[in-house]
């Protein structure tokens, strides 16, 4: 399955990338999934676990764990801070 | 149907021309009310940076907005938020509301603002004298969208 990854704000700096492209096991199936597999890889990625951490899936806000498919886009988003 | 008016846009905010547009504008409205957020001057702050996720944003000033509208039944909401680079006293955020009477534009505008602080994809950097970093989010802001979110939900019980 393949995903890309996009990290914004804070998330970027800490991963030291803003987008990449995974091809994924089959056994990943969600967010959840991913984020065990991210930190497993690579340990800064633990703070992608972290319960403030917003998911955006294909230009949609949406809550945690979410389903992936194979084409996605999921994007980790530190807390909003506009206004 | 109330008009909603959503911008995310990196020149700066004609807040005057946007309230004209509200003022005057509709007979039926007895009320007006807008904020006007802009970058404090605090010490060692050069600048400020507001980088968003494009579309996403849109979708969500503009869900907030008309959830606005049909709460207060609102006449027009204007949600107006700068991105990019941003120097002290520039404005940030305008958000305004038009409505029959000043207390559905008041808490209106109020909503809006606090709500957006929260649930828009938009990040801030702060840029001074001794380097840059993140703004994180403040619980103060979380709490204040959570009393909107609560007492909408109370009012619908």
């Amino acid at each position: 399955m393949k995903i890309t990854i996009r990290y914004m704000a804070a998330l970027r700096d800490r991963m030291g990338q803003s987008e990449c492209v995974l091809d994924l096991p089959d056994t990943i199936t969600d967010s959840a999934a991913l984020t065990a597999h991210l930190r497993a890889a690579d340990p800064a990625a633990e703070a992608l676990e972290h319960p403030s951490i917003r998911l955006i899936r294909n230009d949609e806000i949406v809550a945690k764990p979410v389903a992936l498919e194979t084409g996605d886009t999921l994007a980790f988003c530190p807390p909003f801070t506009g206004g | 149907m109330a008009r909603i008016t959503v911008t995310v846009s990196s020149f700066p905010i004609a807040c005057g021309d946007l309230l004209d547009r509200l003022a005057g504008d509709d007979a039926d409205c007895g009320g007006v009310a807008s904020f006007t957020g802009q970058v404090r001057a605090e010490p060692g702050l050069v600048a400020l940076e507001l980088e968003h996720y494009p579309g996403v944003t849109e979708d969500a000033l503009t869900r907030i907005a008309r959830s606005a509208a049909d709460q207060w039944s609102l006449h027009q909401a204007i949600i107006h938020h700068r991105v990019g680079r941003m120097e002290l006293g520039e404005v940030i955020v305008f958000v305004a509301a038009s409505a029959p009477h000043r207390r559905a534009a008041l808490d209106a505008t109020a909503y809006m603002i606090d709500m957006l602080k929260t649930d828009a994809p938009f990040w801030k950097r702060v840029h001074t004298q001794a380097g840059s970093h993140w703004v994180e989010a403040r619980d103060t802001d979380r709490e204040a969208a959570a009393f909107w979110t609560d007492t909408l939900a109370s009012e619908d019980a």
